[in-house]
């Protein structure tokens, strides 16, 4: 048994749940998705299990990488799924959000990706970078789901004008955008700018510098703040909201992602 | 003044400034800022002169952006201050009678009759009501009992306190930008040096490089000594995310290099018509050792790690790796100097040496080391504090909007005989669905308790 060895079996339970949770959208049979369920969390033990294990094997946290920063995501995404189908029992949109999990890990196996633990270069040696990731990588994953919710919703509301129902109400999925934007935000906003900027000004010597991993995150942090505030001020809802939550998962993704690959600037590791 | 100032209290205007504002942090992420002008007429050719112009080079410090923030910045302070009188005029100073018609309005109400004298009523709806923690204020008019029942109302306050903690790092961010500063000390070890307007001096005791067993870096360490008064006063080894902060100065461990000023040079002499003859001398810059067994002296002038002769001729380090290593040497004889110039590392067949007698001795670079500086950054930066309060603010400004939504429940009571009416109606700006089934829970223990 090793870590390689957990991961697989983390990601094979993943695509069992994905299987399950797709066959319950045309099955339409409750069974099938509480077997999807219970694969998803089959797969967030096994993953935790690995999580850990890499920890102790390679004696820091598992997110300095870009392969242990894909794979921690979608243990985050995981947790906030899980989180998100006990507090608002949204099982319709387990099979959508599954496939994000399946990406992010198959990305995180991909042959790109080296695989190995590399001891910790001294800008990260702090248990900030434990604190700043954790929490910003989590706050992103309800983003995820906001983004997910947000997609359903238009598809939802295009068929509920058509007259067709939608099996998922467009309104449930609008409130259920709002409170994973709810959970995300203030998560983003505690590891990703606050954490960051606390960790910034130890490491070097300055809060906030303009990098592009600085920029691109007020960018996302600005973009869900209008969300929020053209929400609860304007009473925005539906359509427009949906767009807005879409265009600010993409920013935490360009965040996350594209700066790293396309910009360069101080925060050169993941 | 009063339109200015309406206009400034509208949450539209703020919206499009954090529209324009986001917009323009994009721009900033996709020029390269602070470059060169050469670097950006490479990039951008006939546009590089406008983008420059438009300060789209140094786009975050430039005025049209700092313009935009303090507009943001007013545009918060004025949303904030419109909002915040009449909601504290609610929160201290609340209607307590409203009629049971005006609560009839509200979206979550319910109306029913209760078998039950009016004095008893009341004191249950109390019991009720402060067993889900509300707190309640009563008025009564002949008849007729009010209540105004309300909890967590800090909730209600969240957005104000994000503001107010957003408008903290704003002023942090200007305290900085105008009262900061940071430059870099380049110490070698034993060097003592002057802190830019402090009245103490730092030391570089040691520096060391840790390295795994791997090969990377594990850390950069240099042990410091605070001097004040010509008295050590403080030790500390800081290492990276581990600064030492003394008197309101931050000392960061930022980089370190060769010190290639002070280098140790080995150089080999030989022969051209005598290839059994062969010295090694070793050397330090400045210093004059001579030649054994010959009547010649050589010293070291100057060590350039990564020789390269530039545009203009004239001769410069390209970087500060010993990749093409070169030392100026002298020769001298009796007092007299006979030759002069550079030789190389990497060439030792290859010299620049100007002889001003005859000699058959050949030069090589053989070897040569340095020893570490530490490269420290000193900063003060008197915004920071605020920066930290700001974000305590914000945060918990955040957990209060989202987390700890305010409740309110009025209950108008008017005894009729031995019966009373209750009016009840609630209001909540977040989160309607929970305190929709609390109400329902509210009324329902009222109607059934005795």
């Amino acid at each position: 048994m090793n870590e390689s060895t957990l991961f697989l079996i983390t990601f094979v339970l993943y695509i069992a749940s994905a299987f399950f949770y797709l066959s319950f959208l045309f099955s339409k049979e409750e069974n099938t998705a509480k077997t999807g369920y219970f694969f998803a969390w089959a797969g967030l033990i096994f993953h935790t299990i690995a999580l850990i294990w890499r920890t102790i094997e390679s004696g820091h946290a598992p997110f300095t990488n870009m392969y242990e920063s894909l794979s921690f995501l979608a243990w985050a995404s995981i947790l906030a799924y899980i989180i998100i189908e006990m507090k608002f029992k949204i099982r319709k949109a387990g099979p959508y959000f599954m496939l994000i999990v399946i990406g992010l890990m198959a990305l995180a196996s991909s042959p790109l990706m080296p695989k190995e633990a590399t001891p910790l270069i001294p800008a990260l040696q702090s248990y900030w970078l434990w604190l700043h990731v954790s929490v910003t990588l989590l706050g992103e994953a309800f983003f995820g789901f906001a983004f997910i919710t947000s997609i359903l919703y238009l598809v939802a509301d295009a068929k509920e004008n058509e007259g067709k129902n939608p099996g998922l109400s467009a309104e449930k999925l609008d409130s259920v955008s709002y409170r994973c934007i709810a959970i995300g935000f203030p998560l983003f906003t505690l590891g990703g700018l606050v954490f960051g900027m606390i960790w910034a000004y130890k490491a070097w010597g300055s809060w906030w510098s303009w990098d592009p991993k600085e920029t691109w995150s007020l960018i996302t942090w600005f973009v869900f703040a209008l969300y929020l505030h053209t929400r609860i001020v304007m009473g925005w809802k539906g359509r427009r909201s949906a767009y807005i939550a879409i265009i600010g998962f993409l920013a935490a993704l360009f965040t996350y992602f594209g700066v790293n690959y396309l910009l360069s600037g101080l925060h050169s590791y993941a | 003044m009063k339109s200015l100032f309406k206009y400034f209290s509208s949450v539209k205007l703020a919206i499009v400034l954090i529209i324009i504002i986001t917009l323009a942090s994009v721009v900033g992420t996709v020029i390269p800022q602070q470059k060169s002008p050469e670097e950006y007429i490479a990039r951008y050719d006939q546009w590089a002169n406008l983008l420059q112009r438009l300060q789209f080079t140094n786009l975050y410090k430039s005025l049209w952006f700092s313009v935009l923030l303090f507009l943001l910045a007013l545009n918060i302070i004025v949303c904030t201050l419109d909002r915040l009188s009449p909601k504290l005029k609610k929160t201290f100073r609340p209607r307590l009678a409203v009629e049971a018609k005006d609560i009839a309005v509200l979206k979550i109400r319910e109306k029913f009759k209760k078998p039950m004298s009016l004095n008893p009523t009341r004191e249950l709806v109390k019991k009720v009501l402060s067993s889900r923690h509300y707190r309640i204020k009563e008025t009564q008019k002949e008849n007729k009992i009010f209540l105004y029942a309300r909890k967590r109302i800090l909730g209600w306050f969240g957005a104000d306190i994000v503001h107010l903690g957003i408008l903290i790092i704003i002023a942090g961010g200007i305290i900085s930008g105008i009262g900061s500063f940071r430059w870099n000390m380049t110490f070698s070890e034993g060097r003592i040096l002057d802190v830019p307007r402090a009245d103490f001096k730092l030391k570089l005791d040691k520096f060391e490089t840790e390295y795994y067993p791997s090969g990377g870096v594990k850390d950069w360490k240099s042990t410091l000594t605070v001097f004040e008064n010509e008295k050590p006063v403080l030790n500390k080894i800081i290492e990276v995310n581990h600064p030492l902060s003394y008197k309101g100065f931050v000392f960061y461990q930022s980089s370190w290099g060769w010190d290639w000023r002070n280098p140790s040079v080995d150089i080999l002499a030989k022969k051209r018509d005598d290839s059994s003859f062969s010295r090694k001398i070793e050397l330090k810059i400045g210093e004059r050792v001579k030649l054994e067994g010959e009547d010649i002296e050589v010293s070291v002038l100057e060590f350039i790690p990564d020789f390269v002769i530039g545009e203009k001729g004239q001769i410069t380090s390209r970087s500060l790796d010993p990749n093409n290593p070169a030392a100026f040497i002298e020769g001298w004889q009796a007092e007299e100097k006979i030759f002069s110039g550079w030789i190389f590392a990497k060439f030792p067949d290859f010299d620049r040496i100007h002889s001003e007698k005859e000699t058959d001795l050949i030069f090589e670079l053989m070897d040569f080391s340095a020893g570490q500086i530490s490269i420290i950054q000193a900063s003060k930066d008197p915004g920071v504090n605020f920066i930290w309060a700001g974000c305590a603010f914000l945060m918990i400004g955040l957990l209060f909007a989202f987390y700890w939504p305010s409740r309110e429940i009025r209950v108008a009571m008017e005894g009729i005989g031995n019966k009373t009416e209750i009016t009840a109606g609630g209001i909540a700006a977040k989160s309607k669905d929970t305190f929709t089934s609390e109400f329902k829970n509210i009324t329902e223990s009222i109607r059934r308790s005795k």
